[in-house]
């Protein structure tokens, strides 16, 4: 035992680690930023060395180039021992990075904490969070799959809408004329080499801020921060009531690091990595992209917003929303810190976050896509089918035949695009139905050209069963119940 | 050493002394280096910029008879301006449409709002798409949802009894094929 | 020693256990590309269920899970119309080389698997006294030689119960005589639907019609009656 101490002691002599401890992790900190609320800067932290040492590991066996990443993944998921496991690892650190560095700044925005002397420190964590996005999207594509394809194709897309610049900005990011083999090298050459090393320069001086200007003590209502007295007062806080940073103060960051760390373990173990869904191969075009949950109010606005709006959200929004949240400490400048007398920030976060969570809800439902197999997959309910006229199940199969179902739902089966057809005869007259399908109009194609004139009227005939037996269908008080195909009771 | 009694007077122009001018020596010398290792790293990075941009090449997609009159068939080129290892994606797919004899027309395979590929649905004479949920018309209009304009259409020719196509970029919003 | 021992068993045990996590991605959930699917399940479920039913019953096309259809339905006759469909009516064409996402071989386990999975030996039985499904159906030219003459006394002897004297529809079915019902159907689906009946939707098969079984050249005059009230489209 006496030799370990020595040699502690040398090493000591040598690398002054005393020194160091009492500079970074043995700081004092004020007493009350020990707090619960405090752990989700050293959770992210944790995630990032969890996905710095699974990330190592998986660049020992990935191959980025178009066809080997595909088999490279097969390989790791299926062959490579704990290959799966390590992406697991990966893709739930990544899932949870996003998400605590996300908690970490709504924590730091609701407590005032980027506010005097702090404000460089906000603004290198938003250059840490846009850096954590970076690698997610980055890392979403290195999975090479048909999401990863399609999801550079729309970024491309999306940079070609710039105006002007556009065509140069989408020929640097494939670095070349297609999405293709330089452009996932580009891509693997951000995740791998630029975004992590700028993250871990950016984390260098975050902490390094930390350490100088000292962890926020835990907001006071009436306490106020004046630019001239703050930083003696931090001060006389610290030398009155300060505690080290390890071990005292320290307790709560390494239990919860240590849940975040068991829940990222359980997830692997228990729903594992995310499955690659096919080589991006753009030729198979039967595939229905969708982005990872990070990117899924994303995806689910560009859905959303009307057309015409989108060029101006990606040229100007986008980018003042990023300067927003870089320059919050210099708009934000009342002396409060405490939540509840900041009740426009409050609204803010609650506004924010609640967007992002209905965006990436829509996103997951994805109702303003055709669900492009119901036409032949889902089928018409049996109740709609029984007791019909041979006429309507005519129809029935001419709703199947022309895709209708791909964007109408049968009583929730089916596309969400368009209405439920389900009770549609309730809605429309004969006529209206009639109208409706030849001319379209309301974001529903005219099918005029595509039907033909039986079909229009079986098709109707069907609809116009569509309605509860204890309800009848819609009729026009002008036309009499003889029309030409008179919506025929369901016998 | 001691204080000297009469210390002389300090020269009105520094003198440049050794240490100065390896200093600036050093900082210029630094300098072109960077210079030297900075311009082609650039230029390296942006050279996409320049070399594969606007360039077009006829290809040919498939005799004429592989396309069946009055129907939209899915056909696929090789991007002509290609690495080897590119893989399946220099395979690039379209959409081509015989309406008449020799009346083609030959869409990009990429939606008009943000490049997701579009589906043709023969029954219903629609292209749809599964992302944004984009709906054309046969002949590429758009017939609905939020892309601004209708499919990308390739420049045609027929040589030699071959349908062929002017490509080699994907077509986005600021290049439309 | 021991440690080491331990550490090393700790190691293969957990390789082991490792094995046997819900996360572990099974091979089975491979992607597969759409023309590598052969099993029938998915096929049917994702090309046919739309129109013919999950079970290939109750849906509004042909009952092609109904065993009886089975028994009649050639392998071979199945294939050619999932290839190529059939002209006139909802059915599209899946084949391939007809613009459509099925290959030979993917037709082929439709064909051969609808039988596989629906067939009775009790409809074969009932089959092997049926009249062929497929045949050329009379009455191209109606009233040619009395076949539709014949054909509205078969129907009055078999049908009008249900689908009511002239064949505009009756108490317990729809009119099978509506322009625009006629202009969706083939001769041979209406044939089809006389022989095999629609057992789903309460329709018997010719063998149970009437008081006795239809005659095979009952069935193509009343077929033939049906098709002569066609009209061209409006």
């Amino acid at each position: 035992m006496n030799r370990i101490r020595l040699l502690g002691q040398w090493l000591d002599d040598r690398l002054a680690l005393g020194r160091l401890y009492e500079h970074t992790i043995g700081h004092r900190i004020p007493a009350s930023s020990a707090s619960w609320w405090y752990v989700f800067g050293s959770a992210t932290l944790v995630c990032l060395i969890i996905q710095l040492v699974t990330g190592v590991c998986l660049a020992l066996v990935y191959v980025p180039s178009p066809d080997d990443a595909y088999a490279s993944l097969e390989y790791l998921d299926y062959e490579q021992p704990f290959g799966w496991y390590l992406r697991g690892l990966h893709y739930w650190g990544s899932n949870f990075m996003v998400a605590l560095v996300t908690i970490h700044m709504v924590q730091i925005f609701l407590f005032g904490a980027y506010k005097y002397p702090r404000e460089l420190t906000w603004m290198v964590g938003c250059a840490l969070f846009l850096a954590t996005i970076g690698m997610a999207f980055t890392g979403q594509t290195m999975r090479f799959d048909q999401d990863a394809y399609w999801g550079v194709e729309i970024i491309v897309s999306i940079l070609g809408r710039l105006p002007g610049v556009g065509e140069y900005a989408t020929h640097l990011l494939q670095g070349g004329p297609i999405v293709g083999a330089e452009t996932l090298s580009r891509f693997f050459a951000l995740h791998v080499f630029v975004i992590p090393g700028a993250l871990i320069g950016l984390l260098v001086i975050h902490i390094r801020l930390v350490l100088v200007l000292g962890i926020s003590e835990y907001p006071v209502a009436g306490k106020h921060v004046e630019p001239g007295a703050y930083r003696d007062d931090y001060e006389g806080v610290v030398e009155k009531t300060g505690i080290r940073l390890m071990p005292e103060g320290g307790g709560k960051d390494l239990v919860f690091g240590a849940l975040v760390l068991l829940a990222i373990v359980l997830c692997a173990a228990l729903i594992g990595p995310k499955i690659p869904n096919g080589p991006a191969d753009p030729t198979l075009i039967q595939t229905v992209p969708r982005p990872d949950f990070y990117f899924l109010s994303l995806f689910a606005a560009f859905a959303l917003m009307p057309p015409y709006l989108e060029t101006v959200v990606i040229v100007y929004v986008m980018p003042l929303a990023i300067v927003l949240l870089f320059a919050v400490p210099f708009i934000s400048r009342g002396p409060e810190r405490h939540p509840s007398r900041r009740p426009g920030a409050v609204i803010a976060v609650t506004v924010v976050l609640l967007s992002l969570f209905t965006l990436a809800w829509e996103g997951v439902q994805s109702p303003w896509s055709p669900d492009m197999d119901a036409w032949s997959g889902v089928p018409v309910q049996p109740r709609f089918v029984r007791g019909r006229s041979p006429l309507a199940h005519a129809g029935a199969t001419i709703l199947q035949a022309k895709q209708c179902r791909n964007c109408h739902a049968l009583d929730g089966a089916g596309g969400k695009r368009g209405p439920d057809l389900a009770g549609v005869a309730t809605r429309l007259t004969e006529d209206q139905l009639i109208r409706q399908v030849l001319q379209g109009g309301g974001n529903m194609p005219a099918y005029g050209k595509h039907l033909a004139p039986h079909e229009v009227t079986a098709l109707v005939a069907f609809l116009g069963t569509l309605h509860p037996e204890n309800q009848p269908p819609a009729r026009s008080a002008a036309s009499s119940s003889s029309s030409p195909t008179g919506f025929p009771e369901p016998r | 050493m001691e204080p000297h009694d009469h210390e002389p007077l300090p020269p009105a122009v520094a003198p440049v002394t050794r240490r100065d001018f390896l200093f600036k020596l050093g900082l210029a010398i630094n300098g072109l280096a960077a210079a030297l290792v900075g311009i082609p790293v650039v230029g390296y990075v942006a050279s996409a910029l320049v070399k594969d941009r606007g360039r077009q090449a006829w290809i040919p997609l498939g005799g004429l008879d592989s396309f069946p009159l009055g129907e939209t068939r899915l056909a696929s080129y090789r991007n002509p301006f290609t690495t080897p290892w590119d893989g399946v994606t220099a395979d690039v797919p379209c959409w081509v449409r015989r309406k008449a004899s020799g009346d083609f027309q030959v869409f990009a395979i990429n939606c008009a709002h943000l490049g997701c590929p579009v589906r043709w649905f023969p029954q219903s004479g629609l292209f749809m798409c599964p992302c944004h949920g984009g709906v054309y018309y046969e002949d590429g209009s758009r017939a609905s949802g939020p892309p601004p304009r209708g499919l990308f259409e390739y420049q045609i020719r027929v040589r030699a009894n071959h349908l062929e196509v002017r490509g080699g970029q994907t077509p986005n919003l600021s290049e439309p094929v | 020693m021991i440690p080491r021992l331990t550490l090393l068993c700790l190691v293969v045990a957990s390789t082991f256990a490792c094995d046997g996590l819900p996360g572990r991605p099974n091979p089975d959930d491979r992607y597969q590309r759409p023309e590598d699917v052969k099993d029938f399940g998915a096929l049917y479920a994702t090309n046919c269920s739309g129109c013919h039913g999950a079970t290939g019953q109750l849906g509004p096309a042909t009952p092609v899970g109904d065993p009886l259809y089975l028994a009649l339905a050639a392998p071979e006759y199945l294939r050619t119309i999932i290839a190529g469909g059939v002209a006139g009516t909802a059915m599209p064409r899946f084949g391939q080389e007809a613009g459509g996402t099925l290959t030979p071989e993917q037709i082929a386990i439709l064909a051969s698997g609808l039988g596989a999975r629906w067939s009775s030996r009790e409809a074969e039985k009932l089959a092997a006294k049926a009249p062929g499904l497929v045949a050329p159906v009379g009455g191209a030219v109606p009233g040619h030689d009395g076949q539709v003459e014949r054909g509205r006394g078969v129907y009055g002897q078999f049908c009008a119960s249900c689908h009511g004297p002239d064949g505009r529809g009756g108490e317990k079915a729809g009119s099978i005589v509506h322009a625009a019902y006629l202009g969706l159907v083939s001769d041979q689906g209406l044939r089809t639907t006389t022989l095999v009946g629609r057992r789903d939707l309460g329709m018997p098969n010719w063998h149970d019609l009437g008081q006795r079984p239809m005659a095979p050249g009952e069935i193509g005059d009343v077929v033939a009656w049906m098709a002569s009230h066609r009209a061209p489209a409006p």
